[in-house]
């Protein structure tokens, strides 16, 4: 009788102790540590929101780890690290589409994922406005991650390591899709490529061969239009010229706009890392650089939608594609790809 | 002993009332948050014409077409009541979106905390607005987790209807409305002003708790101004120029029919 009165008396004492400790959302010093977005020499300030989900040591770790779990998959087997392999610069190496739930492949070129901060708009498309749902779109899409939103929330719930991770990055007890996708984010900002042989040129820490000398000067010439630095890409969706697919009927740019002037229309993808990102376009349909020269300087597909700088196609020499080749190889950033802070975990 | 029980269990009911009380203003998988205080309920009461909706019954619209509804669901915020009297106007709970969900009427209450005044109209919007479609991760009835957001093409749907109908064309008889879209010509964000009825006020006063019902009827999706035949256009799940024109339907689907000061 004694005891369990005593008990209960516990209980009671406890009782304030507890309710002061569930209400705090942190404990100063002890919140997660902030992390620095380091802007590369000659970058331009970032284009994401880093005020609206500040970087943390323990929200990058949180973001890593989600990255390379299939729990974020219907069956377990597809982790965003699937299709997007760090030693491929985050495409999926080797491969004009991705392998997705049950056997089925993606529609389209899994791109790289690097220096995303810089990116207003995700996929070929553009579709997506926003680098924090991005994630959203390969997680439910039924041939790939083939999840329920709501179920991976109530998967990372019942999973202890989850809760305390969640905890550590975001200071509260409650997990939801805010928190998921804001530490996806953190980890997906954080992948930035800028170490290339290119780039170490630049800031006068290396030379270019005489070969890439050449080929840099006929790519600002005769290919930057597009491919703009320091990202190789202005981040624009052009038609170049590549005649619809007949099976995959994908007309891009078209599809979110709803504006016939957009068909056909894809965005100009980075060539930062394009030795490691082959096969190329939107579609995966070119495997090699002499394929996708090819197109550019013979075979493109001249329609009213084609991009104004392609209307006489590309010239070049023998010697030029050689050069630019060799220049194009410069762009691979060994570095990223073997960075362990982005390495599965 | 019978003393003892007796404390356990106001010792275990005063526990759970603290476990409670740290709750955050979160809704989980619901829709709709709770407000901390408020002093006007808002019941957005699903009907078809003016016959109260059940999703297991068969409905007529304007063109003699049956249908029946199995999700009708819109997002209402930036609420403002009026009085045109005094040219008053009150924004309230400006940040706050609300997600109506004919479901069941527990997901049809909006609550609010209004200024003591007295009003003669109300406004709001129904959607989301522009910078929310634009800006992240959002939680709460934002939560993508309610199915309440494209992920193809970035953007939230602003009102849902959902149903079968024998004229639709599509597989299962199926109907769906998915209207969205926050950009540019074809936005689909409505702000309906609703008047009330004849000689009625909204009085708040310090202290009192007003009760307000608004009709939202399915009916109105299918005509006035713009024609929606189920048998022509069985479904609309994109952003665009047929999506504008539902959308300009259902601003006109409300009513206000009661007010309880």
């Amino acid at each position: 009788m004694h005891k369990q009165l005593v008990v209960i008396l516990g209980f009671v004492a406890m009782v304030p102790a507890t309710q002061v400790n569930s209400c705090k959302k942190t404990t100063p010093g002890q919140g997660p540590t902030p992390l620095s977005f380091v802007t590369p020499p000659g970058f331009p300030p970032p284009q994401y929101n880093f005020a609206g989900n500040p970087l943390t040591k323990q929200g990058f770790e949180l973001g890593r780890k989600l990255f390379y779990d299939g729990i974020l998959s219907k069956d377990g087997n597809f982790p965003c690290a699937s299709c997007h392999q760090q030693f491929a610069a985050f495409c999926t190496y080797d491969h004009d589409f991705s392998h997705g739930y049950k056997d089925q492949f993606s529609t389209r070129n899994a791109p790289g994922l690097f220096n995303l901060a810089w990116q207003k708009e995700f996929m070929w498309d553009g579709g997506i406005n926003n680098l924090e749902v991005q994630a959203l779109a390969p997680l439910t899409a039924h041939n790939e991650m083939a999840e329920d939103i709501g179920h991976v929330i109530e998967k990372l719930k019942a999973d202890t390591v989850y809760r305390t991770l969640f905890k550590a990055a975001f200071g509260e007890d409650d997990i939801n899709s805010q928190k998921m996708l804001r530490a996806l984010a953190q980890f997906m900002v954080m992948l930035v490529s800028a170490d290339s042989k290119y780039d170490r040129v630049k800031q006068g820490r290396a030379v270019f061969t005489p070969t890439e000398e050449s080929g840099y000067t006929i790519f600002r010439a005769k290919c930057a239009g597009c491919h703009a630095e320091p990202f190789f890409t202005d981040f624009s969706y052009r038609n170049t010229g590549l005649p619809l697919h007949p099976q995959l009927k994908d007309y891009g740019r078209m599809k979110i706009t709803a504006d016939s002037a957009d068909s056909l229309k894809f965005k100009v993808p980075s060539l930062r890392n394009v030795a490691l990102s082959f096969p190329y376009m939107h579609d995966g349909r070119f495997y090699t650089f002499d394929q996708v020269l090819q197109h550019y300087t013979t075979r493109l597909v001249k329609s009213p939608g084609l991009d104004p700088l392609l209307t006489n196609m590309i010239t070049l020499s023998a010697a030029d594609k050689v050069n630019i080749k060799a220049f194009l190889k410069t762009l691979t950033d060994s570095a990223f790809v073997k960075d362990k802070r982005f390495a599965q975990p | 002993m019978k003393k003892l029980s007796f404390s356990i269990v106001i010792t275990v009911i005063s526990l759970l009332c603290l476990a409670g009380s740290c709750k955050k203003e979160t809704s989980g998988s619901g829709s709709i948050k709770p407000v901390d205080s408020f002093n006007l309920v808002i019941y957005f009461k699903p009907v078809a014409d003016s016959v109260l909706l059940h999703y297991d019954s068969t409905y007529t619209n304007y063109w003699k077409e049956k249908y029946s509804v199995s999700n009708f669901r819109y997002y209402i915020s930036h609420i403002n009541l009026i009085n045109t009297d005094s040219n008053v106007t009150k924004q309230i709970n400006d940040e706050k979106y609300f997600l109506v969900d004919a479901v069941d009427s527990l997901h049809c209450l909006v609550k609010l905390s209004v200024a003591p005044f007295r009003y003669n109209r109300i406004s709001f919007t129904i959607g989301v607005d522009s910078a929310h479609n634009v800006s992240g991760a959002q939680t709460g009835a934002l939560d993508p987790i309610n199915g309440m957001f494209w992920t193809w093409n970035s953007g939230y749907v602003m009102a849902k209807l959902e149903g079968r109908s024998s004229k639709s064309s599509l597989v299962n008889n199926k109907m769906e409305y998915h209207i969205g879209g926050f950009a540019g010509p074809t936005s689909v964000l409505r702000q309906p002003t609703l008047l009330f009825p004849f000689g009625k006020y909204l009085e708040i006063g310090v202290g009192s708790k007003a009760k307000m019902t608004i009709t939202a009827s399915t009916n109105a999706w299918f005509y006035n101004p713009h024609e929606l035949k189920i048998a022509n256009t069985p479904s609309c799940t994109t952003p665009g120029q047929m999506a504008w024109s539902i959308a300009e339907n259902y601003s006109k689907m409300f009513t206000v029919t009661t007010i309880t000061n």
